[in-house]
């Protein structure tokens, strides 16, 4: 088999399996939403949509199932994207001990320093000044307390 | 009718003193930098700033709100254009060709575009207003629930049609969308999908979501770009190609116009007008076009569609707010603080016995959009330097924006980790082509939606037959139909009387 078509084949089964986890997750909810309540109030609008999408994702199934593309669509690569998917989730992940002054500072210098940047004076300066920037500015506009490592508020 | 005597009580309140209008140029520069910045709310800024007004009376007050108001709304489009990123969800169709034109480098001309378009929806929503407040007001009055639950599913079905890929996946998505939005505490008073959590008892929160589906499910996207504008040579920032963006609005009168009148009627509606109102005229633009396939690459007529119609929504739901003293969403909530600050209520009777402070407020914000015009030329050029810095700087300081702005709407963590969830969410919907635009209104106006079928559940006593007498449902729900069927059907019957 050719890279081509085993890329289009892998793509279509990717596919197929988002809509598969769309209905599952949807069914879930649907039965979540009768466990709580078979009230009409309850149901009135989640049942009526949890029909009409599991139709579409059947219809839609149906319709990549025949698809005959002659190329695979182009999609970006996801060792590119899962690092700072992975570092995204670790900073929001731990705002709570690090707060957001030290936190933010981190992220973005790991960032920078994960997509090439080795001036240590740019790295450690941006990141520096726009994460305390950042939660001054912020501490100072909302009218309520915000997790801090070093600077002082009222959390 | 125009009242002449209240319109000249009307000149008096507003130019016998400078006193009005000196809060009027801080009031736009606060709005657009809270429109600006991805996170920060129109809303958000006219709370935080509601204290200020205790200090200054009803008509300087109402001038400093609706300044923010005006300032905020343009504002959000500048995010839109630059980053993908709508700074308010009245700007999310702004986005759809204002984005693409930015990284063809055409971010001057977008921008410039915007501008125009804002300012001429915001003179002309007003100017309809101001003819036509009455008849709105009772348009307004017709509205029930059963109405809104139509707009809710209209607009969902309509931006889901709108999908560069499959309609049918753009409707999944929006329907998606609509059963999150249902999750947590219901209108029925039972708890769902929350897993337990009790983040989730009010909801997802919404615009914590969309920050999350638009901007850093983008942001993941472009890492591995150099540049916002791939061209070095078109990463300029000219504030004369601004200008002549701005000139450039005014070539699309019709498109202003549709744009005016839909922002109008359809942001009088509460709650869901601006959201829906953008899309409408973005959508009625581009099936009215020649090339509508070049909608979406960044055609400018897109982005003249959705700033005419989001900035003119902005004066319908003012005329909900003055004619029946409803406030149609967060901004014109604040506006209804404000009145009870000073001791004013809102409604049939204010239009009647103080009209004179109606038509002010409608002839200051005339004066705004001049204004508007005066700051946006002047501080555009600055904003549009975004295109300059490189990715591997904008997308942790945008992503650290977004972190923080979505603490401030929530109060508590539940905001930045909710943009996390919906920034993976997105870049999935992304990847396999489901529509982010259609899943992010129906997060917006999914509890709406709901609420609205159970009061017209609850009015009908249950009888479907009461959809049949109301006569603006039934043409709301025929548009809906033929939104979805009306190419087929024309094609179809093309095809049989060329046959």
């Amino acid at each position: 088999m050719s890279s081509t078509a085993e890329k289009k084949n892998k793509y279509r089964v990717a596919d197929l399996a988002v809509l598969l986890v769309l209905a599952s997750l949807v069914v879930l909810y649907g039965i979540d939403a009768y466990r709580a309540s078979s009230d009409v109030l309850n149901l009135i609008l989640v049942l009526p949509i949890i029909v009409m999408v599991l139709v579409l994702c059947l219809v839609q199934f149906v319709i990549e199932l025949r698809d005959d593309r002659a190329e695979a669509p182009p999609r970006e690569s996801v060792a590119d994207v899962a690092p700072v998917i992975g570092l995204f989730a670790v900073y929001v992940l731990t705002l709570q001990w690090l707060g957001f002054d030290i936190g933010t500072m981190l992220f973005v210098a790991a960032f920078l320093w994960l997509q090439g940047e080795r001036r240590w004076h740019w790295l450690i300066g941006y990141s520096i000044s726009l994460s305390f920037g950042l939660a001054l500015f912020f501490s100072t506009m909302l009218p309520y307390p915000m997790p801090m490592l070093i600077l002082q508020t009222a959390y | 009718m125009i009242d002449w005597t209240s319109l000249f009580a009307a000149f008096d309140l507003l130019f016998s003193s400078i006193d009005p209008w000196l809060v009027v140029v801080p009031g736009i520069l606060i709005g657009l930098l809270f429109g600006a910045i991805p996170g920060l709310q129109i809303s958000m800024a006219m709370a935080i700033f509601l204290p200020m007004t205790l200090y200054m009376d009803f008509m300087q007050a109402m001038l400093f709100l609706t300044a923010i108001f005006t300032g905020g709304t343009f504002g959000g489009s500048i995010p839109a254009v630059l980053m993908n990123i709508p700074g308010t969800s009245s700007a999310i169709a702004t986005a759809f060709d204002g984005y693409p034109m930015s990284k063809k480098g055409q971010h001057n001309t977008a921008l410039g575009i915007a501008l125009g378009a804002s300012c001429i929806g915001v003179l002309a929503g007003y100017g309809i207003l101001f003819l036509l407040i009455g008849p709105i007001s009772t348009m307004v009055l017709k509205i029930g629930p059963a109405e809104m639950a139509a707009v809710i599913l209209w607009g969902i079905t309509l931006i889901g049609s709108l999908s560069s890929g499959s309609v049918l996946k753009g409707i999944i998505s929006g329907l998606i969308g609509l059963l999150i939005g249902t999750i947590g505490f219901s209108e029925a008073g039972v708890l769902r999908g929350t897993m337990g959590s009790v983040y989730l008892i009010d909801g997802v929160p919404a615009i914590p979501a969309m920050i999350g589906m638009f901007a850093a499910s983008e942001l993941f996207r472009l890492v591995k770009t150099k540049y916002l504008v791939e061209d070095s040579a078109a990463r300029k920032v000219s504030a004369r190609a601004i200008f002549d963006g701005f000139l450039k609005a005014f070539s699309y009168p019709w498109i202003l116009a549709r744009g005016s009148l839909i922002g109008v009627f359809v942001g009088a509606v509460p709650g869901v007008g601006s959201s829906v109102a953008n899309l409408l005229s973005y959508i009625a633009t581009k099936n009215r076009d020649p090339d509508p396939d070049s909608f979406g690459k960044g055609n400018p007529a897109g982005v003249v569609a959705s700033e005419a119609a989001n900035s003119t929504s902005e004066a319908g739901s003012m005329a909900t707010l003055l004619a029946l003293g409803i406030p149609g969403g967060g901004a014109t909530a604040v506006m209804l603080a404000a009145f009870a600050m000073h001791n004013i209520t809102g409604g049939p009777q204010f239009i009647r016995e103080q009209t004179d402070v109606v038509y002010a407020i409608i002839f200051a914000n005339f004066g705004q959009a001049f204004l508007l015009i005066a700051l946006g030329l002047m501080f555009i050029p600055i904003l549009a330097n975004v295109v300059k810095v490189p990715m591997t700087y904008l997308v942790p300081t945008v992503l650290a924006m977004a972190v923080f702005g979505a603490f401030g709407l929530t109060g508590d963590l539940s905001g930045p980790v909710t943009v996390l969830v919906f920034s993976v969410v997105g870049w999935l919907f992304k990847r396999f082509d489901y529509s982010v635009p259609a899943a992010v209104i129906g997060i917006l106006l999914g509890g709406m939606a709901e609420d609205s079928i159970i009061y017209s559940y609850q009015i009908s006593g249950g009888q479907w037959s009461y959809v049949l007498e109301r006569p603006i449902t039934l043409v709301i729900l025929m548009l809906l139909l033929l939104s979805l069927f009306g190419s087929k059907l024309l094609g179809l019957l093309t095809r049989r009387a060329s046959s």
